[in-house]
């Protein structure tokens, strides 16, 4: 059966993360997601939004679309999409995370956090769209 | 996100409560680029209350650990717990900054 999504598209700037952000996690509080869930999914949201923002368009400005949708299994799936240039986040290089303080590379940390804390992670460019979804609740990670 | 700085003997403590996302972030740069200006070689990050950090906030962490460690000081994490502490975990950074589990530990140890 196709999920009935909500949806909700803004300005893909700084100013739209937070009413975006309230949107999705207003859909999480539907499916009832614990709260250490949601504390991650809204860690999630702010790194792929934020990453839309900034380098999606530049210099140009264009839309984000957000939308949600319930599974029926008690599982939220967000899809974010734009039609920026071509950005697969699963192809990214990951960071080197055994460099030193001195050598620590400062970019690529977000995605990586989606990575671990979104579960089943996708990308597919469709239509000259990017469109990035994830699941939540996400995988159990150790130690929690 | 609030900062309440507290100056000791050989460190500056700072107690950093709430958030720290891609908004607001600088903030915690800006606060430790002055005590550093001032002259402060160690800062100590109070984070036992900081209940969200983002990688715009990791960035500002790192920022700053960077300078002070070119000029021979550091900054000191101390209190981490709850998500902060999974995405330190998660990105390995516990490993590049000198983690106590409290601030009289840190003071201790300078």
């Amino acid at each position: 059966m196709a999920l009935d999504f909500t949806r909700l598209t803004m300005p893909a700037s700084l100013d739209s993360l937070q009413p975006l952000t309230a949107f999705v996690l207003a859909g999480a509080d539907r499916v009832g997601l614990a709260q250490s869930e949601r504390d991650k999914l809204e860690l999630v949201l702010e790194e792929l939004l934020v990453n839309v923002a900034r380098y999606a368009y530049q210099p140009d400005s264009g839309d984000v679309e957000v939308a949600y949708a319930a599974d029926g299994t008690g599982e939220l799936v967000v899809e974010i999409s734009d039609n920026g240039r071509a950005f697969n986040i699963l192809e990214a290089p990951a960071p080197d995370l055994s460099a030193g303080l001195v050598d620590r590379p400062i970019g690529g940390l977000g995605l990586l956090l989606v990575r671990s804390l979104a579960g089943s992670v996708a990308y597919r460019r469709e239509q000259d769209r990017n469109r990035v979804s994830f699941r939540f609740p996400g995988p159990q990670s150790p130690g929690t | 996100m609030k900062i309440e700085p507290t100056q000791l003997e050989k460190a500056v403590l700072l107690k950093v409560s709430g958030r720290m996302d891609a908004e607001n972030a600088h903030e915690f740069e800006d606060a430790c680029d002055q005590w550093i200006n001032q002259g402060a070689r160690h800062l100590i990050a109070e984070l036992d209350g900081l209940q969200y950090v983002s990688s715009m906030g990791l960035r500002s962490f790192l920022a700053v650990a960077q300078k002070l460690q070119s000029n021979s000081g550091s900054l000191i994490l101390c209190g981490l717990q709850g998500l902060p502490r999974q995405v330190f975990e998660m990105t390995r950074l516990i490993g590049v900054f000198p983690v106590y589990e409290s601030a009289q530990q840190a003071i201790a140890k300078l």
